[in-house]
C-alpha cells in the first residue's frame, strides 16, 4: 500500500473489511506465540480479542501494528496489501500499561502528540475533557496514578487521527464507574468513524462493548465473528460470551 | 474529539520532536550530576595548570628562551579541558544513553517508532540532543578560559577553536557509540556496560598497545583517545576530520538500524554488515589523506618558515628510508621532529620504514641499524640524527640548493604569566555548582497549563 497518507481509507461501514489478516505466525525461540492466524477486522466497530492471559493478545496486536516482527502472515487494508513502513499511517497501537517519557509533565506529552500530529486546540482539549485528564496536566506521567496513566495514554490515542487504533486493556486500572464511562468514550470513537481493536481479559466488558469477537488461546484462533455468530457455532442459543468462549477454547 | 476527514501526516514536524528529546535530556539527573561533579574537576586542573605555568613563567623571566617555550595551549588549555575529556569519557555515555535507554526500559520506544517520522530523523534528534548536552557541559572549562583571558593570558583563537573542535567531535563520538549501545542493549545498565567498553577498552589499547610493533600498533590507533590528540598537539588533519565524522555517523547509524523494535534481527545484522562496510571504507578513504595544518601560534608543528618555504619548491619525489624499529625512542624522536613536519612541507615525500615488522631487539644487531637514508633527484645521503638541524641541510645539499636564511621576526616569544589561579576556585567549587543547582531546579518546573476548557 502506497497512498494511505494523504487521505486515509475509513472504510465504507457497511460491514466491509478494513482489515485482512491471514497466516500470521510469531515464534519466540522454540515457543510458539501465533500461529497461523486469520480474521479480518470490519470497518467501525469494535473488535474484542479474547484470551486468557498468555494466549498472545498482545504479540497480536504487536505484530498487527509493526512493533513486534512477524515470522509469517500477510495484511491487507481497504483491498490493497500493505507494507510495513506503512501501518503506522493507518493503525496506531497503543501498549498496555505505559508511563511514556515519565519525566515529562503529562501537558507536554499531550502537546507534543499534538504537536506531531497537527491537532487543532479544540480537539486536544475535547481530548482532554472526554478522558478526565485535567486534573493532572501539571503532574509528571512518572507520578500518575494507574487510572490516570491509563487516561493519558487514552488520549493519546484519541488525539491520533488514524482510522485503526488497537487498544491492549484499555481498562485495566479502572473501577466499574470508570470501566464504563471510558466504554462510552470508546463508543463515539467508533461511532465517529474510527475502527477499534481491544484485547481484553475480562469478558464481561468485553461482552458489553465489543461488536465483534476473537477468541485466542495458546497462539491459536479458536473462533471469530459477532456473538450470536459464536452461540450458532456453539449450539448454545442463549449462552453468553463467558460460556461461548469456554466452549470453543 | 476528532474531525471524520482528519488525515495521518506523512511525516511530522522536527520542532516537536527536537523539543522532546531535550525535555527528556534536561529532565533526567544524568545530566546536573555530570556537571556537578565536573566543576571541581575543571576548577582543579584549571588552578593546578595556571600554578604550573606561573612557575614556569617565573623561572622563564630572565630567559626568551625558556618564555619562548611558553604556550597557552599546553599549559593552559589543554589541561583545563583535559578534566572534561575524563568526564566525557566516564559520565558522559550515561547522559547520552538516556535519550534512548529510558524509551526502551519504559516501552515509550513502542510509541516513538510509530510516529511519522523516519527512524534517522528520530536519531538525529537524539544525536542533536546529546550535542546540546555536551554543548552544556563545554560551559565549563570555556569559563576556564574566560578567568584565563581575564588574569591577563593568552588566548589563541586558531588553536583554541581547534581544540573545541576536537573535544566536540570526541564528544559526539562517544555519544553516538552511547546511542548505539542504548539501541542494542535491553537495559540502560547493560547499554552503560557496552559504552563503557569502548571508552575505557580505549585507555586499555592506548596503555598496552601504543608503540608496539606491527597489528599491535594498528590496533592502538583504534583507540578512541588517540583522536584527541592531534587536535591538543594544534593539529587539524583533514584525514582525521574525515574520519571521526565517519565513525560518529557509523555509529549513529548502526543505532538507527537497531532502534526499531518491529525489524527482524537478520534484516538488523545485514543492514548493520552494509553500515559496517561503508563506515570502513570511508575510514580507508580517511587515511590516505595526508593534508594537516598547523594552527599553532609557535608552529610547533612545522619548520622554521623560510625551510616550510623552501622545501614546498622541491618538485622531485622525497625518499626517507628509516632503519630504526618503530617502537624505538629514536624513531618517535625522527617521527615528531622531522618526519611529521616533512610530510606537511613537502609535496611529494615517500617514507619506508626498512625494519618493519621487525622489534628492537631483532633488529639492533644489523649494521646499519640507526641509519636514516635521505634519496633525492638520485642522489642519497645518511645521517643517523633525529634532528631537524642534521637532515635539512642534509636534504638542502641533495637538492643543490642554499640554505635558506631565517626570516627575521619569525620567532616566537612565547606568552609567559604569573597569575593567581586561586581565585577560580570560588567560581568553580560554589558560585558554579550554585548556578547548576538553579538551573536544574528551573528545569524541573511544570510548564504553564492552561485550563482544558480555555482550550476549546
Amino acid at each position: 500500500m502506497t497512498a494511505p497518507a494523504a487521505s486515509v481509507s475509513l472504510g465504507r461501514g457497511d460491514g466491509s473489511s478494513l482489515l485482512e489478516i491471514s497466516g500470521l505466525s510469531k515464534r519466540y525461540g522454540d515457543q510458539r506465540a501465533l500461529a497461523d492466524i486469520s480474521f479480518d477486522v470490519p470497518a467501525r466497530q469494535i473488535l474484542g480479542l479474547i484470551g486468557p492471559n498468555g494466549a498472545g493478545k498482545t504479540t497480536l496486536l504487536e505484530t498487527i501494528a509493526g512493533v513486534l516482527p512477524a515470522d509469517a502472515g500477510r495484511m491487507v487494508w481497504a483491498g490493497t496489501p500493505i507494507a510495513f513502513a506503512d501501518r503506522r499511517e493507518v493503525i496506531f497501537y497503543l501498549p498496555d500499561g505505559l508511563r511514556p517519557w515519565d519525566d515529562q509533565f503529562t501537558a507536554q506529552v499531550i502537546a507534543f502528540f499534538a504537536a506531531v500530529y497537527r491537532r487543532p486546540q479544540r480537539e486536544v482539549a475535547a481530548a482532554i475533557r472526554a478522558v478526565g485528564l485535567s486534573p493532572v496536566l501539571g503532574k509528571r506521567v512518572g507520578a500518575l496514578s494507574k487510572g490516570y496513566g491509563r487516561r493519558l495514554m487514552l488520549a493519546l490515542a484519541l488525539i491520533t487521527p488514524h482510522p485503526l487504533l488497537l487498544m491492549d486493556e484499555p481498562f485495566d486500572g479502572f473501577d466499574l464507574r470508570q470501566t464504563r464511562e471510558i466504554m462510552g468514550v470508546l463508543r463515539d470513537v467508533a461511532a465517529g468513524g474510527r475502527t477499534l481493536v481491544l484485547a481484553i481479559h475480562q469478558l464481561v466488558d468485553a461482552e458489553r462493548i465489543c461488536d465483534r469477537f476473537v477468541l485466542l488461546a495458546d497462539g491459536r484462533l479458536r473462533g471469530a465473528g459477532t456473538l450470536p455468530e459464536l452461540r450458532a457455532r456453539t449450539g448454545k442459543a442463549s449462552a453468553g460470551l463467558e460460556d461461548v468462549f469456554l466452549a470453543l477454547t | 474529539m476528532r474531525s471524520p476527514d482528519a488525515v495521518v501526516p506523512r511525516r511530522a514536524p522536527f520542532p516537536p520532536l527536537l523539543a522532546k528529546e531535550l525535555r527528556e535530556i534536561l529532565s533526567g539527573r544524568a545530566l546536573w550530576t555530570m556537571l556537578l561533579l565536573l566543576c571541581p574537576l575543571v576548577g582543579y586542573s584549571f588552578f593546578q595548570a595556571v600554578a604550573l605555568y606561573g612557575e614556569a613563567s617565573a623561572a622563564a623571566r630572565d630567559s626568551p628562551t625558556l618564555a619562548s617555550g611558553l604556550s597557552p595551549l599546553d599549559g593552559v588549555l589543554v589541561p583545563s579541558f583535559g578534566a572534561l575529556y575524563l568526564a566525557v569519557t566516564l559520565l558522559f555515555p550515561f547522559v547520552a544513553i538516556r535519550t534512548l535507554g529510558r524509551e526502551k526500559e519504559t516501552g515509550a520506544l513502542r510509541l516513538l517508532v510509530q510516529l511519522p517520522y523516519r527512524v534517522p530523523t528520530l536519531i538525529a534528534a537524539k544525536m542533536t540532543a546529546i550535542a546540546v548536552a555536551w554543548l552544556v557541559a563545554v560551559v565549563l572549562p570555556l569559563s576556564a578560559l574566560a578567568i584565563w583571558a581575564g588574569l591577563g593570558g593568552h588566548l589563541d583563537p586558531p588553536e583554541t577553536l581547534n581544540l573545541l573542535l576536537g573535544h566536540l567531535l570526541y564528544g559526539l563520538l562517544v555519544g553516538a557509540i552511547a546511542l548505539f549501545a542504548a539501541a542494542i542493549a535491553d537495559g540502560a545498565a547493560t547499554a552503560a556496560i557496552v559504552a563503557l567498553a569502548f571508552t575505557i577498552g580505549s585507555w586499555v589499547l592506548d596503555f598496552a598497545l601504543a608503540g608496539q610493533p606491527g597489528v599491535l600498533d594498528w590496533i592502538a590507533r583504534l583507540s578512541l583517545t588517540q583522536t584527541l590528540r592531534s587536535f591538543e598537539q594544534g593539529l587539524l588533519s583533514l584525514g582525521l576530520l574525515l574520519g571521526l565524522l565517519a565513525a560518529i555517523g557509523g555509529f549513529a547509524a548502526l543505532a538507527a538500524v537497531w532502534l526499531h523494535p518491529g525489524v527482524a534481527l537478520r534484516a538488523k545484522i545485514l543492514r548493520s554488515l552494509a553500515c559496517v562496510v561503508v563506515v570502513g571504507a570511508v575510514l580507508g578513504l580517511a587515511s590516505r589523506i595526508a593534508l594537516t595544518i598547523d594552527l599553532t601560534e609557535d608552529r610547533r608543528n612545522s619548520f622554521p618558515a623560510a625551510d616550510q618555504r623552501a622545501l614546498g619548491e622541491l618538485r622531485e619525489p622525497l625518499l626517507v628510508t628509516v632503519h630504526l624499529a618503530p617502537e624505538d625512542p629514536r624513531y618517535v624522536d625522527l617521527r615528531r621532529n622531522v618526519l611529521s613536519k616533512l610530510e606537511r612541507a613537502l609535496p611529494h615525500l615517500t617514507i619506508r620504514l626498512a625494519t618493519a615488522g621487525h622489534s628492537v631487539v631483532g633488529s639492533t644487531g644489523e649494521e646499519n641499524y640507526g641509519e636514516i637514508e635521505y634519496s633525492y633527484g638520485g642522489r642519497s645521503a645518511k645521517t643517523r640524527s633525529t634532528s631537524h638541524r642534521e637532515a635539512l641541510p642534509l636534504i638542502y645539499e641533495l637538492a643543490g640548493r642554499p640554505i635558506p636564511t631565517p626570516v627575521a621576526g619569525d620567532d616566537y616569544l612565547g606568552y609567559p604569566l604569573v597569575a593567581n589561579g586561586g581565585l577560580a576556585l570560588p567560581w568553580f567549587c560554589a558560585a558554579l555548582p550554585l548556578l547548576i543547582v538553579i538551573a536544574w531546579w528551573w528545569s524541573r518546573r511544570p510548564p504553564r497549563i492552561p485550563a482544558a476548557d480555555a482550550l476549546a
